[in-house]
């Protein structure tokens, strides 16, 4: 039921169908079936009776002896099996004669019951086209919802409503995304317009006035280019495609942390880290490296002075982890399902002016998920927070990796973090 | 006028306060939806420039509360906000704002939009204010009396905006602290009367007569032609 493309480019418009096409087959086939079986009876018939014309046979005459002078005329006179032989010649003939009208019949008929089973059986296919065809990029709500029992087409069908609520999820996701971006974007873009139009419409501005107003335009604009590089990253991440390649999870871990030391120590935070080595991980390096500076940099500034930030990394059965627990002022219940949200505070007037810009967390969760991990958090407002990504382990094992100097700084061997947040944290995910 | 600018970007909202105070508006910041509800509880706001996303109270419920409050002379609510979709907007005018601006704004337009506002209670439709020989253009923050240019300062400038804004009427100390002064001012200083003097004396200076007089015990009045 293919017919090479050239043609069916020369096919009449309304030759082109798949109905006009299937109606033929249908036909086709039907007509030759049963002209194979009228020809095979009539094969049949033929053999068993022999079909021979009848030579004329012995002359007689008939005369009626009632009339004067009696009228005679002459008739032919059969054997019984001359006569049989007629007989059989004129049934094959008729056979052969009502066979050609019944198969010419029959084509005709078949052409019609083709041509509207066929329209039946395609009508489902009909409404999918018309629904696809109606729906554009701004309208992915509707479905074609095609009633009947669960058969190919249904299934076709839900199949492409499937597909649409996946489509229109991501749209809708990504129109929040972009609602979101500009609007976190438009604040420190009004701060900086409000602050040079008030300070441009002042003739008698001192310079210190000015110095302030440039203080502040530095402080918007910084935080702009935060943004905009939290938004980027968030953005390469929803790209399919990204580095895959084996990852000593631990060195990357201490390479991410060695950036925290020194603004920890400014705090007087202490940063303990706890790294096994010999991990490794399918991923890409600079990633996971971002996601615990992430983790790091909140733990940092939400941190108070003089308290204990530790960091540690390992792994368990097919699953590694990385913990970063603190002593900060922690995350009530409630706002718990929300921290990996995009652009989610906490308290947002703080959380601004310390530099966040609500996507932290959300890039993390986006990092642990696109290496098929996951990230954990347990939280007690007033003790702390514990952030846990686990990550699978990758298919190479560790000993297929160059030998790994020891750890230049031992860590305490006592108490680690993720001895810690091991327990509560309960199984690693499967 | 009295203004209140509700704003949690701590920068936005100084920037704001800074440029209306100069136009010679008296203004209060509040930095999150408590705030503004609590101050719009305790002063009489002729305008409240209200961002929509705060913490704490979100800015639909603080307009709500003002609404709620109001009592006599209508408070008007400019929305600022960030978010530019339609139904942001139309959820933020149905709820009682009386106009919005998105973010980032001109502050020019802001200027224009809360003169805008705050005519619509006066019930005219220019920015120039006259009353007898008096002019007032608050968008060139130009006044004049006969013709000659009056001198202000913008406190003074407020002030006489103030009275022209209501003709025959008498103004007590204590509207007239409320309303052409922010919070910042002290009740218990002569500052009012003082003000209201050195007007006197450069309206003088300007033309023939005293076009303020004073209502033993009950305050001031701009008198009508």
């Amino acid at each position: 039921m293919n017919p090479p493309g050239w043609l069916i480019d020369r096919l009449p418009e309304w030759a082109r169908s798949i109905r006009f096409r299937y109606t033929l087959l249908y036909s086709a086939v039907l007509f030759g079936l049963a002209a194979v079986v009228v020809a095979a009876i009539y094969l049949v018939l033929v053999m068993s009776l022999r079909n021979e014309p009848v030579s004329s046979g012995i002359r007689g005459k008939v005369c009626d002896f009632r009339q004067v002078p009696a009228h005679c005329f002459p008739i032919d006179l059969f054997t019984a099996r001359e006569l049989e032989r007629n007989v059989n010649a004129e049934t094959v003939t008729k056979l052969r004669n009502y066979s050609f009208g019944a198969l010419g019949i029959l084509f005709v008929a078949s052409l019609g019951v083709g041509w509207a089973v066929a329209g039946r059986v395609l009508r489902p296919i009909g409404r999918i086209t018309a629904v696809a065809r109606d729906i554009q990029a701004t309208d992915l709500s509707r479905r074609i919802e095609l009633p009947g029992p669960e058969d190919e087409l249904k299934q076709l069908a839900d199949t492409f409503d499937a597909m649409l609520a996946r489509l229109d999820a991501a749209f809708a996701a990504q129109r929040q995304f972009t609602a979101d971006a500009s609007h976190e974007l438009r604040n420190p873009l009004a701060i900086i317009r409000t602050n040079v139009d008030v300070a441009l419409a002042d003739p008698n501005a001192d310079p210190d006035d000015l110095r302030n107003t440039i203080v502040v335009v530095k402080r918007a604009s910084d935080r702009m280019a935060r943004l905009v590089d939290d938004l980027l990253a968030l953005a390469r991440r929803q790209e399919p495609r990204f580095e895959h390649e084996p990852v000593d999870l631990g060195a990357a871990v201490a390479e991410a942390s060695d950036d925290f030391v020194v603004p920890a120590a400014a705090r007087n935070i202490v940063l303990d880290r706890t790294i096994v080595p010999g991990v490794t991980v399918s991923g890409d390096r600079d990633a996971l490296k971002r996601a615990v500076a992430n983790l790091l940099e909140n733990a940092v500034r939400l941190a108070p002075a003089r308290s204990r930030i530790r960091l540690a990394s390992g792994s368990e059965g097919d699953r590694a982890w990385i913990a970063v627990a603190d002593e900060g002022p922690g995350i009530a219940a409630e706002d718990q399902p929300h921290v990996f949200d995009r652009f989610w505070r906490a308290d947002k007037a703080r959380s601004r002016a310390d530099g966040g810009t609500g996507l932290g967390l959300a890039i993390v969760r986006q990092i642990a998920e696109s290496h098929g991990g996951q990230v954990r958090l347990q939280s007690k407002p007033g003790v702390g927070s514990s952030f846990v990504i686990w990550l699978p382990v990758a298919a190479t094992s560790a000993a297929e990796l160059p030998p790994r100097p020891p750890d230049p700084a031992p860590a305490a061997p006592v108490a680690t973090p993720a001895d810690r947040a091991r327990p509560s944290l309960g199984q690693p995910p499967r | 006028m009295r203004v209140l600018v509700v704003e949690d970007e701590v920068d936005l909202a100084d920037a704001i306060a800074r440029g209306l105070r100069r136009e010679g508006y008296a203004v209060d910041v509040a930095y999150d939806g408590d705030e503004a509800v609590d101050k719009a509880g305790v002063n009489d706001y002729d305008v409240v420039c209200l961002d929509l996303n705060l913490p704490k109270l979100d800015g639909i419920e603080v307009v709500r509360r003002i609404r709620a409050d109001d009592v006599g002379q209508p408070t008007r609510v400019l929305m600022l906000t960030a978010r530019d979709s339609t139904r942001d907007r139309i959820t933020g005018l149905d709820e009682g704002a009386d106009d919005y601006l998105v973010k980032p704004f001109d502050f020019d337009e802001l200027k224009a939009r809360l003169r805008a506002l705050l005519r619509r209670d006066a019930g005219r439709s220019g920015a120039v204010l006259r009353v007898g020989d008096i002019e007032l253009d608050s968008s060139r923050h130009d006044a004049r009396r006969g013709g000659h240019p009056l001198p202000l300062t913008p406190k003074e400038f407020a002030l006489l905006r103030y009275f022209m804004s209501r003709p025959g009427q008498v103004l007590s100390q204590e509207e007239l602290l409320e309303h052409v002064w922010d919070e910042n001012a002290d009740p218990f200083t002569n500052t009012v009367r003082v003000t209201v003097m050195t007007l006197r004396r450069k309206l003088a200076d300007a033309g023939d007569g005293q076009p303020i007089e004073t209502v033993v015990g009950r305050g001031y009045r701009l008198r009508e032609p």
